[in-house]
């Protein structure tokens, strides 16, 4: 099961990402830091020039994991609230695509946990990135999650 | 007698496929890899992808082995580029 906070706030959204309210409703009498990332779209990749990105997810599954990935970060650190927002849809160049925000007593936790969210956010959710240049668009590269291990005898349901 | 399944298509999948979204009818006891043979025979282009996929069954990543059973939701994920 996962445990997340109930102050957590894991989102998809098709509208511009507002991080100012996020990190204020994340921010505790008993916190010392807040560490936010904010992801935002390059204007080129590979050496050709960006024009705009597309972003499409696997939204229940999506969900799902950046869900799991709050749960861990209260499991392995020490931090009092999560907020992790992806944006979906047409994204213009210099516009925030994730935005990440922790709140900790400490900043050590609070830094760690965030990086720790943002590299499994791009290993483990089912989000696809479409490129589109001046001539003609693709899927980036991305990375493959790691899936459970093979077995040769079938498994039972769970 | 045969199952059914709901097989969602993302990304670049998608684009080789025509749609976001079909059901198919397998034996029952298929695996999420016999499902992607048969799937094959319909969608010629997709066995080209394969080795870079994961398959999903309701919203959890599964090893290629797992049995399906009637009404799960399958995916075939190319690699993620989100964040």
């Amino acid at each position: 099961m996962n445990i997340i906070s109930k102050e957590d706030k894991i989102a998809l959204t098709r509208h511009a990402i507002e991080p100012a309210p996020l990190v204020e409703q994340l921010r505790m009498p008993g916190d010392g830091a807040v560490v936010t990332f904010d992801g935002c779209v390059r204007d080129h990749s590979h050496g050709r020039r960006t024009l705009y990105l597309e972003y499409e997810a696997y939204e229940s599954m999506a969900l799902a994991k950046m869900t799991e990935i709050a749960a861990e970060m209260h499991r392995k650190f020490s931090v009092d609230g999560v907020a992790i927002v992806h944006r979906l849809g047409r994204l213009e160049i210099g516009e925030t695509s994730v935005f990440i925000a922790v709140s900790s007593p400490h900043r050590p936790a609070a830094f760690e946990a965030c990086r720790y969210a943002i590299d499994t956010l791009k290993k483990t959710v089912p989000i696809w990135k479409k490129e589109y240049f001046e001539d003609g668009a693709v899927w980036a590269e991305g990375e493959l999650p790691p899936v459970p291990a093979e077995t040769s005898a079938p498994k039972t349901a769970s | 007698m045969p199952i059914e399944v709901k097989v969602l298509y993302f990304g670049r999948l998608r684009d080789v496929v025509g749609r976001a979204e079909e059901s198919a009818q397998i034996p029952a006891d298929s695996s999420l890899a016999q499902l992607f043979v048969h799937l094959s025979s319909r969608h010629p282009g997709i066995s080209d992808f394969r080795a870079s996929l994961v398959a999903s069954r309701n919203q959890e990543f599964a090893a290629w082995s797992t049995p399906l059973q009637s009404g799960d939701e399958i995916a075939f994920l190319p690699p993620v580029s989100g964040g």
